[in-house]
């Protein structure tokens, strides 16, 4: 039997799907265009599973209610738009230090504040890789066809629980709109892949969520399951009980990053679209993906041979591929729906400053005419 | 065959997405590629609406319909006309409700503007004006020879709840029959 199948679906309505394929059982949300059909499915979803998916009274209380689903220990789920991430922001980052294990789709629009709500924008990279103050490390995936839009949200879930964090997804308007044909994973394959959280089984006498090693994520029981801890978002000890120690708060900060840090292997994904034989290396992810792959093949057909690198993991950057990339390209481009968060990146990772970039903040999409005529100009 | 653009335009409301859904998935159920985008504003009700749909044999990456490629477009609404006509080819063709949309002498010159009062026809001869998005479907593909007429129909039944199966197929065979009078009407006036 085939692993795969075609559906006919929206971004927005595959993440949706992906999220109850792999085992999701709340959604804690509040609607926002352009994400709102991400709950509208969940709603009709999460019961059939099971579950439930409550719309809170505004988005602060539904990643709040998110997050005490998955201390409950089940799967858990928000979805949003840049606004909603910005009110969201102070429960993230309790999520990143009390280690909580979260999915939280965010469906790019045009911004800051309420902005352009229905245009598309890849305007909220850098926000997720730190929504809210302090420090830890971010893990963001940016799925760039509608069949990521499925596999990544998959991948989140397995990821959230593998690092115990929450795991950004950014759709953006285009994607999450776009209605379309997507060649994704079986439900059975999806679920005989589904790796959940470790659990502690000894004694509870000896059960030490934060007593973990220096990269690895906390193991956090279920609640209400015999096993008793303390949840904070203050500096805390191998209990979870709040501790200005200060050997114990430079290492739980030092281990929030070196548990990602240490397994970016597990984490890296990036496509590379006829980079082989290229002069000219583009960079872009998400939506405008799309718009550069149409313009790498119509500059090819002039004779003009360039290709795509895309992450599709953001943060962590792939920043060792991009350092081998800008040595071996003196022609870089980069292009985005904003002007110029992930350039900064990419900058940096490259250690370089000579590489051009394409941007666009008026809420419309890339066109492939667009990317043509700037490598024609810049290059 | 060749890559086929389509762009459907109104105001907020009408009900015009829905087609754009049906001809993507009649063309993917085929074994093509069918793609569809919507862009509208974030007035609630009366903003302009534009759908674009392309179908191919092969991969589309691009979703929206480029300006000045798109074959055949249609439009229930004025301001929405006016705002996208420029998209279409030298050539093209634009079906307008002649009561709605109100194209200049010089639109007529460089596109093929067909006059099909849809608004009309979906409340006074079906009764049911929400069925103008399957007008508007039957039109587009009598003129356009876009899909498999049967697996389009076949297509919106499935979309549509069981109780309206009639009055939409009613406006399908409606739609037809006045795209196909305006087709005659072209020919002889070409002739």
């Amino acid at each position: 039997m085939s692993d795969t199948r075609e559906v006919i679906s929206s971004g927005n309505e595959l993440a949706a799907l992906a999220a109850y394929d792999s085992g999701c059982l709340f959604y804690g949300g509040y609607p926002i265009t352009p994400s709102s059909e991400v709950m509208h499915a969940m709603t009709d979803l999460m019961p059939k599973a099971g579950g439930a998916a409550v719309q809170m009274e505004d988005e602060i209380g539904g990643v709040a209610a998110a997050i005490g689903a998955a201390m409950a220990g089940v799967r858990s789920m928000t979805a949003t738009s840049g606004p909603g991430i910005s009110l969201k922001a102070e429960n993230l980052g309790l999520a990143q230090m009390a280690e909580v294990p979260l999915v939280v789709v965010n469906v790019m629009r045009g911004g800051p504040s309420t902005g352009l709500p229905t245009r598309v924008a890849q305007g909220d990279v850098a926000q997720a890789k730190n929504p809210s103050h302090g420090d830890y490390k971010s893990i963001t995936l940016c799925p760039g066809t509608l069949a990521e839009c499925y596999t990544e949200v998959v991948r989140a879930f397995n990821l959230a629980d593998r690092f115990m964090q929450p795991v950004f997804v950014l759709l953006d308007e285009t994607l999450g709109h776009m209605h379309a044909k997507a060649i994704i994973p079986t439900a059975e394959k999806v679920k005989s892949e589904i790796k959940p959280r470790k659990t502690f089984d000894g004694d509870p006498k000896d059960y030490k969520p934060y007593g973990v090693g220096d990269d690895e994520p906390a193991i956090l029981n279920p609640m209400f399951s015999g096993y008793r801890y303390n949840f904070t978002g203050l500096h805390h000890d191998a209990d979870g009980f709040p501790t200005e120690e200060k050997e114990t708060c430079r290492k739980l900060i030092d281990r929030l990053f070196r548990k990602v840090d240490a397994h970016r292997d597990e984490i890296e994904s990036n496509e590379e679209f006829m980079l082989d034989d290229a002069e000219i290396l583009l960079i872009g992810y998400g939506s405008a993906s799309l718009a550069i792959k149409e313009a790498v093949v119509r500059l090819r057909d002039e004779g003009i041979k360039a290709g795509l690198f895309r992450p599709i993991t953001l943060w962590p950057s792939p920043e060792k591929r991009l350092y081998e990339l800008g040595q071996k390209f003196d022609k870089v481009l980069v292009v985005e729906l904003n002007q110029g968060q992930y350039y900064e990146e990419i900058q940096r990772a490259m250690a370089r400053h000579n590489i051009e970039k394409l941007t666009k903040t008026n809420g419309r999409p890339f066109s492939p005419q667009d990317i043509i005529d700037k490598v024609k100009e810049v290059f | 065959m060749s890559r086929i653009v389509m762009r459907f335009t109104g105001v907020g409301g009408q009900g015009v997405l829905l087609a754009g859904e049906i001809f993507a998935a009649a063309k993917i159920k085929a074994g093509g590629f069918g793609v569809k985008t919507a862009t509208y504003t974030s007035q609630v009700r009366g903003g302009p609406t534009v759908v674009d749909i392309q179908l191919d044999d092969h991969e589309i990456w691009y979703p929206y319909a480029i300006d000045g490629q798109i074959d055949f477009m249609l439009s229930v609404a004025d301001k929405s006309y006016q705002l996208f006509k420029n998209g279409v080819r030298e050539g093209g063709i634009i079906v307008i409700d002649p009561n709605l949309v109100y194209p200049t002498e010089e639109d007529r010159k460089k596109w093929k503007i067909i006059e099909i009062p849809i608004i009309t026809i979906a409340k006074e001869e079906v009764g049911v004006v929400l069925t103008q998005s399957v007008i508007a479907l039957a039109i587009a593909n009598t003129i356009m020879h876009a899909v498999d007429e049967k697996l389009l129909i076949d297509t919106m039944l499935s979309k549509v709840p069981p109780k309206f199966h009639e009055a939409n197929l009613k406006a399908y065979e409606l739609g037809k029959k006045y795209a196909l009078e305006a087709l005659e009407k072209l020919e002889e006036a070409k002739a």
